[in-house]
């Protein structure tokens, strides 16, 4: 009876396993496949490349969409190594790996599991990747600060500019401003129009509208399917093509979020027996011989150790102050050669830097500081006079946003003023000419 | 997006009825050569441009009508209404009882401030009615009292509170031997104070217009009518809807905008002037074809050599062999053959327009040094014909080609000036001998500028 029970048992285990595996791999984003995992616990190098792409995806802070083209294996190996570093990962051996991408898969798995047993990895990506069906609206600059922007235009060393030219392009920036300023109002105006017309057609009440992409689903919902299918497209009313590969897209991806939310639910129900068979990898590990350098082990006893390392720090601290003792005086002689003029100069630059770091300051504190919102909100038309309920109101972001205009104005005033000072100052240093300032705007 | 047209004056008043009136009909014309789902987008996209909905259906200009004397404002209603197809707002004019004799100082100084309530107040009715402002038209003749004075004012008015939307003025050019005494003195003051205000400057020539309603269209007795329908075709064949970008079938949503930036962000360079081709009576029309090829080739050669219309052209004008970067104001006496452009915009509208073989404009001889042809060159393209012309193309210049004239109206109205002829009815009303001096720096500076490409 027993020995039938636990042949059972091992049947049932051995199923287990690559499901849970497998729900694993359909949660994660690209996930790699099972094969991988499988080869991975022998340490076989063609599942290397897999894992080190995995974990890039997982740990580069930038959440990184598909058409942002991926950076070499060794930036990848590079960025993934330090990203574990810094979050703790004791494991000496993974450190030492080549950069190549070309070893390490059963250190890579070792590590993966360290990510997933630490956190809610899997809940985190699956929040980054999110669908949004909301209209969304930034409420601070950080992910275009963040991000890297057009590259930087080829810029001829020698030639001379025509000013004319530099003069046309700052004419077609500003052009563009205007334009962009104008369609962002009609942007306004149509999303105030659709949340308007759509009220009260939102099965959740706290929201009470539809946003544009809800409204395209309900209005075409099989505009996808139609055009898998082939033949002639029947555009509809506003015949636009755009809008049938909107819906499509739209639908594509919320299948998938589907399917990779239901792999997780699968995952959960699942994981233990991959955190069994985890354990194996592990005593298949050699074991992790030398002492990370790296990492500073504050063993039971410090004491001693703390001493030593307290003794080494003053010792670097005294030659830093040998070295750089005779540098800055030589600087000072020379700079103290060139009489009260600097010395005044050098006091203006740190009242101004003093004067700055107190704006800063000030911003700081008005902004609200920690309360700053970020990142994309879900923009929602609620009644006059409607108030509560989550997220923020619009009339506290506008405010923000406008503190941080004046500051932003402040600094380009004197940036302007820096400029007018320095035109006069080569104006008033070439005497017989006559400059003629542009008609003014 | 729309665009809220300002009719000032007599002259105003007049083309703007046959703008709308050219708009109109062609967004209406069955015979679009294209399907009937296309033909229903481009009526969409010109309809929300340029008019507005009201309930019983009847499509209204967006359009405010400014004027000293109440006759023409009422000619121009009663037309409208007549056609029964689209109309002017009730409330949309402004008129006195008085006229301005010609007086620009008077127009930019009491009628001005004067009226700048009543007229501001009118204008924000209609753009609040816009979903989006793309940026306003002002239609107005330069050498009049009325249009031009009041023009430069109401310019002015929108700059300051309109500071983000697009203003381009329609100005009218006057004769060459106009009844007007004063007009250089009228033409100098309002092109030097729009130069300031505005961002665009699409000049129409009335010599030009009239030339080409006399040999292309063979009308014996030419009225302002016809002028201002030629002149409402040339505006309509480059502001009715257009392609978005190359291949696609979306209507471009802010013409105007794309027009300024691709033609005019140099703050020195805002003369604008329109070619198009062909231009021919109705009754011609019907038994004449078109090749891209030929319609392109003469287009080029307008351009080249100043052309005003397709008869004529002087085929001897070929871009310079070598284009070195002119030092210095060049001398005026030398003859000013070829016509160099800054920028340029085409606009091809009817069959197999893609087929169309640019390469002719994208020539680097015809351009400036400072501006590289994929810079200065811009196309769009509608498969849509326009106004029943089976194919036809349309060009927006920022070139030379202002030069001769504009040099001459500021000489002839130095001449006066240095007499103090007519000054003192200028001075009455406020403007001053050095407000003269300014706007001839000013212009004598745009001329030495386009000279000096």
């Amino acid at each position: 009876m027993g020995r039938r029970r636990r042949r059972v048992d091992r049947a049932a285990a051995a199923g287990a396993l690559p499901a849970a595996i497998a729900a694993l791999s359909r949660t994660l984003p690209g996930g790699p496949s099972p094969e991988t995992f499988r080869r991975a616990k022998f340490d076989r190098p063609e599942a290397a490349p897999a894992l080190w792409r995995l974990l890039f995806c997982v740990l580069s802070p930038v959440p990184a969409d598909g058409a942002a083209a991926s950076p070499a294996p060794v930036a990848q190996a590079r960025l993934v190594k330090s990203e574990l570093r810094s979050q703790g990962y004791p494991r000496g051996s993974l450190a030492r790996l080549p950069e190549d991408g070309s070893q390490g898969s059963r250190e890579l798995l070792l590590a993966l599991s360290w990510l997933l047993a630490r956190g809610p990895l899997l809940e985190q990506l699956l929040a980054q990747t999110r669908v949004r069906l909301g209209d969304e609206m930034p409420v601070c600059e950080c992910e275009a600060l963040a991000s890297p922007g057009p590259p930087a235009p080829h810029v001829e060393a020698d030639g001379c500019v025509d000013v004319r030219h530099l003069q046309w392009l700052m004419g077609k920036l500003r052009f563009r401003w205007r334009n962009l300023i104008a369609s962002q109002q009609e942007q306004c105006a149509l999303l105030g129009k659709i949340h308007s017309y759509t009220r009260g057609c939102h099965s959740d009440h706290s929201l009470g509208h539809l946003s544009v992409a809800e409204a395209e689903l309900l209005r075409d919902p099989e505009g996808g399917r139609q055009v898998r299918a082939g033949g002639a497209r029947d555009l509809g009313p506003w015949g636009s093509d755009q809008a049938v590969v909107f819906g499509l897209q739209l639908l594509q991806r919320l299948e998938s979020e589907n399917a990779r939310l239901e792999a997780a639910l699968e995952w959960r129900r699942r994981e233990l027996v991959f955190w069994q068979w985890m354990d194996t990898v592990l005593g298949a590990c050699p074991p992790d011989a030398s002492q990370p350098t790296f990492l500073p082990r504050i063993p039971a006893r410090g004491a001693s150790e703390l001493e030593l390392v307290a003794q080494e720090l003053q010792a670097l601290q005294e030659e830093l102050r040998k070295a750089a003792e005779p540098r800055r005086a030589a600087w000072e002689a020379r700079v103290g050669g060139w009489g009260p003029e600097w010395k005044a100069a050098q006091r203006a630059c740190e009242e101004a830097v003093r004067q700055e770091l107190a704006a800063l300051q000030r911003s700081w504190e008005h902004g609200g500081g920690l309360a700053q919102p970020h990142g994309p909100h879900r923009l929602v038309r609620s009644e006059a006079g409607m108030l509560g309920g989550p997220g923020l109101p619009a009339a506290e972001v506008i405010t923000v946003l406008r503190s941080r205009k004046a500051c932003l104005e402040v600094a380009l005033r004197q940036l302007q003023g820096q400029c007018r000072q320095e035109l006069a100052r080569l104006a008033g240093a070439l005497p017989g000419f006559i400059w003629i300032p542009p008609p003014g705007r | 997006m729309s665009i809220v047209t300002v009719q000032l004056g007599q002259c105003g008043n007049q083309i703007g009825f046959e703008v709308f009136d050219a708009l109109f009909r062609d967004s209406h014309c069955p015979q679009g050569l294209c399907s009937k789902r296309e033909n229903e987008a481009y009526q969409a996209s010109c309809k929300e441009r340029f008019f507005s909905e009201e309930e019983n259906g009847v499509p209204i200009a967006r359009a405010v009508l400014v004027d000293m004397e109440p006759k023409v404002i009422n000619q121009t209603l009663s037309k409208a209404a007549q056609s029964g197809r689209w109309k002017y707002g009730q409330h949309s004019c402004f008129c006195q009882k008085q006229g301005s004799g010609n007086n620009w100082a008077y127009g930019y100084s009491v009628h001005g401030p004067r009226h700048e309530e009543s007229i501001m107040n009118l204008i924000r009715k209609e753009v609040e009615k816009c979903d989006s402002l793309s940026g306003f038209f002002i239609i107005m003749s330069m050498a009049g009292g009325t249009g031009s004075g009041l023009g430069a004012f109401v310019t002015q008015n929108l700059q300051d509170q309109y500071s983000h939307s697009l203003k381009m003025n329609q100005i009218i050019w006057p004769y060459g031997t106009g009844e007007i005494i004063v007009q250089n003195y009228n033409s100098i003051l309002t092109l030097s104070h729009l130069y300031r205000s505005s961002d665009a400057l699409l000049v129409h020539e009335n010599d030009a217009v009239h030339k080409i309603c006399a040999k292309l269209m063979n009308i014996k007795q030419i009225s302002f009518s016809d002028i201002n329908q030629v002149l409402a075709h040339q505006l309509g064949s480059v502001f009715q809807p257009t392609y978005s970008a190359e291949g696609s079938f979306h209507y471009r949503r802010n013409p105007l905008g794309d027009l300024m930036e691709n033609l005019v962000p140099h703050p020195e360079f805002k003369m604008l002037g329109v070619r198009n081709i062909p231009q021919m009576s109705e009754n011609s029309l019907a038994y004449s074809t078109f090749t891209w090829a030929g319609l392109l080739k003469h287009l080029r050669q307008m351009l080249i050599s100043n052309a005003k219309m397709e008869e004529g052209i002087d085929w001897q004008v070929r871009p310079p062999v070598s284009r070195l970067p002119t030092l210095g104001k060049m001398s005026l006496n030398k003859e000013l053959h070829f016509n160099t452009s800054i920028a340029n915009l085409l606009i091809l509208r009817g069959k197999d327009v893609h087929s169309a073989d640019l390469g002719g404009f994208k020539d680097p001889a015809l351009y400036t040094s400072w501006l590289e042809p994929v810079n200065a060159f811009n196309v769009w393209k509608t498969q849509r014909s326009f106004n029943k012309y089976e194919k036809s193309a349309a060009l927006v210049t920022n070139s030379q080609f202002l030069v001769k004239p504009l040099d001459k109206i500021v000489g002839k109205a130095w001449n006066m000036f240095a007499s103090k002829a007519y000054v003192h009815q200028y001075t009455k009303f406020g403007i001053e001998e050095e407000d003269f001096l300014d706007s001839f720096t000013l212009l004598e500076q745009v001329v030495s500028s386009y000279c000096n490409l």
